[in-house]
């Protein structure tokens, strides 16, 4: 069964198309880049997997069940912006995972804070903006979920936090779930990816494996990637 | 899951209201000694700095109703409906659940406020010459309150109680009104706050509509009134008119609940 399911997904803002009759299944146990230019309709995707938005038209399944209580159960969300509450401490967010998501690996977020040395008073109100990626990022990746849906996890960050979010992504993911990286920037997360999907102005372009895209096209991904949204 | 999040409400709001019930507690002091140096002193500077404290303990009081106020709203829209709602919308929890810990941490500390400014106020009067007046009234109003027959007690009794049921509905129905059209305004996908505010004013005009339309209709009809009671005295009417505004009043909150349900449940997009 896949993990993520869409079929003739259809979403507007106001009249301006964000997703045109979208059709994709995603397996389990996959790394998927999810790959497009800025506005493509990325993260309009993402937030319909997570039921933030509501579709206009199509299907959407994530787990097998529609967006919702259920699949939040089983899907670990990384927003493109800070979502944790900023009055909290490190610890009071540790607190607010271990409440909720029943797979939430204490101990592992523990230590990866402690790596960062954040201290477990420290609220993420006085973290600087690149710290509080890492820790909304170290809580997402202390799941132990089914489906992890990152977006955009390495826009707008320095190239050695890029690496540290890469390496812990792959570091702490569930190798029996599957993983959706949205970003516009192919080259650094090429190496990780095993299927890319590319989306342009809210339609689905392509879906291949990258093993594919190298051996019949020749081509690696990023190459492809500037081919098919050459400007 | 409904504990977890009343839990963490608490927690998101306990940092807010208890300063402010904090900032009531010590000018609530300083306004008793204060009264009392004023009663004793006759220093212009020490009289000045008297009435600038009591001055400070009527801003309290202000500033604590309108936070516990402000912050019905707030939470709900800051927690929900922007950058927060991310996570809070990704949580494997109920829409029914969301809207029922905000109410129920909004209505607590609504009640919590009315609480501490009773408890203020006493602090306040407490045992100062010029406010000896008011233990007096409260003496004279308790041995009245003996004097009383039993009925009359259990009636009195009974309409506080019914007076601060029809003020809790009404608070939490308030709310509700609040919530409905913040989740209907962020439905849309620009204008969202612009959208809220049109939405607020459609509910309350409708409202304001529908009952007038309902009550004008009703007299017309001359319908009998549906239950068989018999009021034979002034003191049931009041008992029966409390008990109908709150019976109006959980109608009137459970549209806009179903109305926030419906928007956030079937129309969510967050931006």
């Amino acid at each position: 069964m896949p993990v993520l399911e869409c079929k003739g997904l259809t979403k507007r803002f106001g009249r301006v198309p964000a997703l045109e009759d979208v059709s994709l299944a995603i397996e389990p146990g996959r790394i998927v880049g999810l790959l497009g230019p800025n506005g493509s309709g990325k993260t309009t995707l993402i937030k319909l997997a997570n039921g933030l938005l509501t579709p206009d038209g199509g299907y959407m399944a994530v787990c097998g069940a529609p967006p919702g209580r259920e699949s939040h159960g089983l899907v670990s969300y990384l927003p493109e912006r800070t979502a944790i509450p900023t009055w909290m401490s490190a610890k009071q967010l540790l607190d607010f995972y271990g409440d909720f998501y029943q797979d939430f690996r204490r101990e592992a977020a523990e230590e990866m804070l402690e790596r960062l040395n954040i201290r477990p008073a420290q609220t993420i109100k006085q973290m600087s903006k690149g710290t509080r990626e890492k820790v909304q990022l170290i809580m997402v990746m202390s799941r132990e979920a089914k489906l992890y849906l990152l977006d955009e996890p390495i826009g707008g960050v320095d190239p050695a936090t890029r690496d540290y979010i890469l390496s812990t992504i792959i570091g702490n993911y569930n190798p029996e779930a599957s993983v959706v990286l949205s970003t516009h920037l192919i080259s650094d997360v090429e190496k990780v990816l095993d299927e890319v999907i590319f989306i342009n102005q809210g339609r689905v372009v392509l879906q291949s494996t990258v093993d594919d895209i190298r051996e019949e096209q020749g081509k690696s991904v990023d190459e492809l990637f500037r081919e098919v949204f050459k400007c | 899951m409904l504990r977890k999040l009343v839990k963490h409400e608490f927690r998101a709001t306990a940092r807010v209201m208890l300063p402010m019930y904090l900032i009531l507690l010590v000018t609530a002091v300083g306004s008793n000694l204060a009264g009392r140096g004023m009663m004793n002193g006759h220093s212009d500077i020490l009289n000045t700095l008297a009435v600038i404290i009591v001055m400070a303990f009527g801003f309290a009081i202000a500033g604590v109703l309108l936070m516990s106020f402000v912050l019905m709203i707030q939470r709900f829209y800051k927690n929900l409906l922007q950058d927060e709602g991310y996570l809070m919308f990704t949580l494997p929890v109920s829409i029914h659940q969301h809207i029922w810990s905000k109410l129920i941490v909004s209505a607590v500390w609504f009640v919590a406020t009315v609480l501490a400014i009773i408890a203020a106020s006493l602090i306040v009067a407490y045992d100062v010459g010029f406010l000896r007046g008011f233990f007096d009234f409260l003496s004279w109003f308790f041995e009245g309150l003996q004097k009383l027959k039993i009925s009359e007690t259990l009636n009195g009794t009974a309409y506080l109680v019914e007076f601060a049921v029809l003020m809790f509905l009404s608070l939490a129905a308030f709310s509700l009104q609040f919530y409905a059209a913040l989740a209907a305004g962020h439905s849309r996908a620009n204008h969202k706050m612009l959208w809220s505010v049109v939405w607020f004013f459609g509910f309350q005009f409708g409202l304001q509509f529908l009952g007038s339309m309902l009550f004008i209709t009703l007299d017309r009809l001359h319908i009998p009134f549906p239950f068989d009671l018999e009021i034979h005295s002034a003191e049931a009417a009041i008992h029966v008119g409390l008990l109908m505004a709150s019976g109006f009043v959980i109608v009137y909150g459970a549209i806009f609940y179903a109305v926030t349900t419906f928007f956030l449940k079937k129309h969510l997009n967050l931006e």
